[in-house]
């Protein structure tokens, strides 16, 4: 008998809503979900559906007003904002449609600040070599290997997205969430960058969320999973 | 455990954004300004302390009832195993009058303007009647008259320093009698009955010292000169109730002096008790008059800590007051500090308004930190929701801007004692250098009768100067990194 691998996400009935002025407005109404070890998963929906609170939650970004996330089958609802950014530097990994890199930053500098929040300013002295290498070569395999010292301002729109998925892998998560990755560029530029995370994940196994409007780009998911109105309607298959 | 993305941050915070040295060199104004306002305003203190300290006797036995006896008192007082030596003092106002500019027809000053130009011109004076034998013995005497003719130097007149306490006829001293050829000159310059033949005049006029800010008023006075000084006695009674009678003598100009304290120099000329009592009515030849004396000057044994020379002042206070008629009020016994209370706690208090004006200077470059962390905060939301993201914790995103806050406090902190250091040390060479080139003086010295503007770093001053500056760093920084801290990422994130 053969025991099925924890998902690397899970979603347990989860329930967000904010409250403005006196009023609840229910954002995501009991939403379960699972992404699995290795696994490519599509978020598609309308705007307003839903999608970006539910992967901020996923990320632990924010906390579920009912219901659990769970990382690797640990649950998260108890930890305290410091253990849940620990999670997420160990476990997700994030990439942004508008790329989010800190301007005053140099590319390579972009990538050193996620190996940078686990550790001391001793600590981090000791590896620093051996984090600066990985590095360079997590940018030059995005391509940037040319790039390193140049600024965010000094980058093209898909350069900035090229860094900010190195940022996201460099410390090697369970999954990458990403939120509408190619939504800020040219159909060409979106392309190569699709394949640059599609190669990446295959290489690595890693889990993938894509949250997108482009039934396109779900399709080359594994799976897809459709939200209206906070809540999950369908998933299927997508290849 | 501060990470390392904080201080990483932080640097390139710092780097990156000009205003952050803006704040600095506020921080480093406001630690320089403390240093060196302080430093010259210790030294000042220090200098008018010494002054003050030189200008007075140890203690002072005073507010003693009228016709108190000095003899009575001495037995007392020296009675005291810790008392050394004591000395008469006899205190009256008067008025000095120059014979010469009386009888060239010179007015004295009236108007409101003569009066601001020369304050010590108007001829009135406190007369300390002092006991020529005994006064050395209780204050600096010899660097009274060493210090008078260097004052006047320093404002470009030559004199000689008084010699009438070296006269070692006793009786002559007694009365501070110029030498005779010395008043027979003047007796002729001032166009007074004399005899002719100068080696048989005597001299006969008592002397009298004057504090050497009276030159302005005096500017062509030289040893010797006559001046009538006037004094009204105690009242006395008569048949039409109390009568004031006033009494004129004229004694002879014996020198300058400078006891170091500038009211007292002002204020003061000192002149012969004897001929002072004479003046007040009690004549040494008249066997009911008493060595009347107002305070007793009182030099204690040396080496008297705080502690023991209060109190010695307590134990004499009781004998004096135990030697006085039954009835008689209370008297006192000051040490230095408390007969000059009135100008030392103006000092001190003038200090301490300094000092809460300088701590003001000081609140506002710690707002100016406050207001750039603030708008940095403001300005790196959507920072601080991507460090969120990749997984900064609050505590190292508040430490962000904490550590930029305690750098920039504490750099400029350095660099504001740097500079503090620097301008004390070459506070006088730059001062000369400004004046000699252009006549401009950073800090007046002649207002305040100085060689040099005394500048005194405490080493206890500085520390406190920086820790201060530093906490108060770390206690702004701390408002707005416990904002960045607050954050909450999802809204960091959206935040535009």
């Amino acid at each position: 008998m053969t025991t099925q691998p924890e998902p690397v996400l899970r979603a347990v009935g989860v329930h967000k809503s904010y409250a403005i002025g006196s009023r609840e407005i229910p954002v995501l109404r009991g939403v379960d979900l699972e992404i699995g070890v290795g696994e490519k998963v599509a978020l598609l929906g309308a705007s307003g559906a839903g999608k970006s609170t539910l992967l901020h939650l996923l990320g632990l970004l924010d906390t579920p007003t009912q219901g659990e996330v769970q990382i690797l089958g640990e649950p998260t609802g108890r930890a305290s904002a410091g253990a849940r950014a620990k999670l997420r530097n160990r476990h997700i990994g994030f990439v942004f449609q508008f790329y989010h890199l800190i301007p005053e930053l140099t590319a390579l500098q972009n990538v050193l600040l996620a190996q940078m929040m686990d550790t001391s300013v001793l600590g981090y002295m000791g590896k620093r070599a051996r984090c600066k290498q990985q590095a360079v070569e997590m940018l030059t395999q995005v391509g940037l290997g040319e790039r390193l010292h140049h600024r965010p301002s000094e980058l093209s729109g898909g350069e900035r997205q090229r860094c900010a998925i190195a940022r996201a892998l460099i410390a090697e998560p369970s999954v990458v969430l990403a939120d509408e990755p190619t939504g800020n560029l040219d159909s060409q530029t979106a392309d190569g960058v699709v394949e640059l995370m599609f190669s990446i994940q295959r290489t690595r196994q890693l889990a993938f969320l894509l949250v997108t409007h482009d039934e396109t780009l779900a399709r080359r998911c594994d799976r897809i999973i459709r939200m209206k109105d906070g809540v999950v309607i369908e998933q299927e298959r997508a290849s | 455990m501060i990470p390392a993305f904080s201080s990483f941050l932080a640097r390139r915070y710092l780097v990156t954004r000009r205003i952050n040295v803006l704040c600095m060199l506020g921080v480093a104004f406001a630690v320089w300004a403390m240093l060196i306002v302080d430093g010259v305003f210790t030294g000042f203190v220090h200098d008018i302390h010494t002054d003050v300290r030189s200008s007075s006797p140890e203690l002072l036995l005073t507010d003693l009832p009228h016709d108190s006896s000095y003899e009575a008192l001495r037995a007392q007082l020296e009675s005291d195993p810790a008392v050394a030596t004591t000395a008469p003092r006899l205190r009256h106002h008067g008025l000095l009058q120059p014979v010469r500019a009386a009888r060239a027809g010179q007015r004295s000053e009236s108007s409101q303007l003569e009066f601001e130009r020369a304050r010590t011109n108007n001829g009135f004076a406190v007369l300390l009647g002092v006991d020529p034998q005994r006064e050395p013995d209780v204050v600096d005497l010899e660097t009274w008259l060493d210090r008078g003719p260097e004052q006047i130097e320093r404002r470009g007149r030559q004199d000689p320093r008084s010699t009438v306490f070296d006269e070692p006829d006793p009786e002559r001293r007694a009365e501070l009698l110029l030498p005779d050829a010395m008043e027979h000159a003047a007796r002729v310059q001032a166009e007074l009955p004399c005899d002719p033949d100068p080696t048989r005049h005597r001299s006969v006029w008592p002397g009298v010292l004057l504090g050497w800010p009276r030159v302005f008023a005096n500017a062509r006075a030289v040893q010797g000169d006559p001046f009538d000084v006037l004094c009204v006695a105690f009242p006395t009674e008569d048949a039409d109730g109390a009568v004031m009678r006033p009494h004129t003598t004229r004694m002879a100009f014996a020198g300058w002096f400078s006891a170091g304290s500038r009211m007292f120099d002002e204020t003061t000329a000192i002149v012969p008790i004897e001929t002072l009592r004479t003046m007040l009515g009690h004549d040494a030849f008249d066997p009911q008059s008493v060595d009347l004396v107002t305070d007793v000057a009182i030099r204690p044994v040396a080496d008297l800590d705080a502690g023991a020379m209060s109190a010695l002042a307590g134990r004499l206070q009781r004998l004096a007051q135990a030697s006085l008629p039954e009835g008689s009020p209370p008297c006192v016994v000051l040490d230095w500090r408390a007969q000059n209370d009135t100008f030392l706690s103006a000092v001190a208090q003038e200090q301490a308004m300094m000092e809460i004006v300088l701590f003001i200077v000081m609140l506002v470059s710690a707002f100016v930190i406050y207001t750039t962390l603030h708008m940095m905060v403001t300005q790196k939301v959507k920072d601080i929701g991507i460090v969120a993201a990749i997984g900064g914790g609050p505590s190292g995103v508040g430490g962000v801007f904490l550590i930029s806050g305690v750098v920039v406090g504490t750099l400029g902190t350095l660099l504001g004692v740097g500079a503090g250091m620097l301008s004390a040390a070459w506070l006088n060479p730059v001062n000369n250098w400004l004046y000699s080139q252009y006549q401009v003086e950073l800090f007046p010295r002649g207002l305040f009768d100085l060689d040099e503007v005394p500048c005194h770093l405490e080493p206890s001053w500085v520390a406190a100067v920086a820790a201060g500056a530093v906490s108060l760093s770390v206690l702004v920084a701390f408002l707005p990194a416990r904002k960045a801290a607050r954050l909450h990422p999802v809204t960091a994130l959206s935040y535009e």
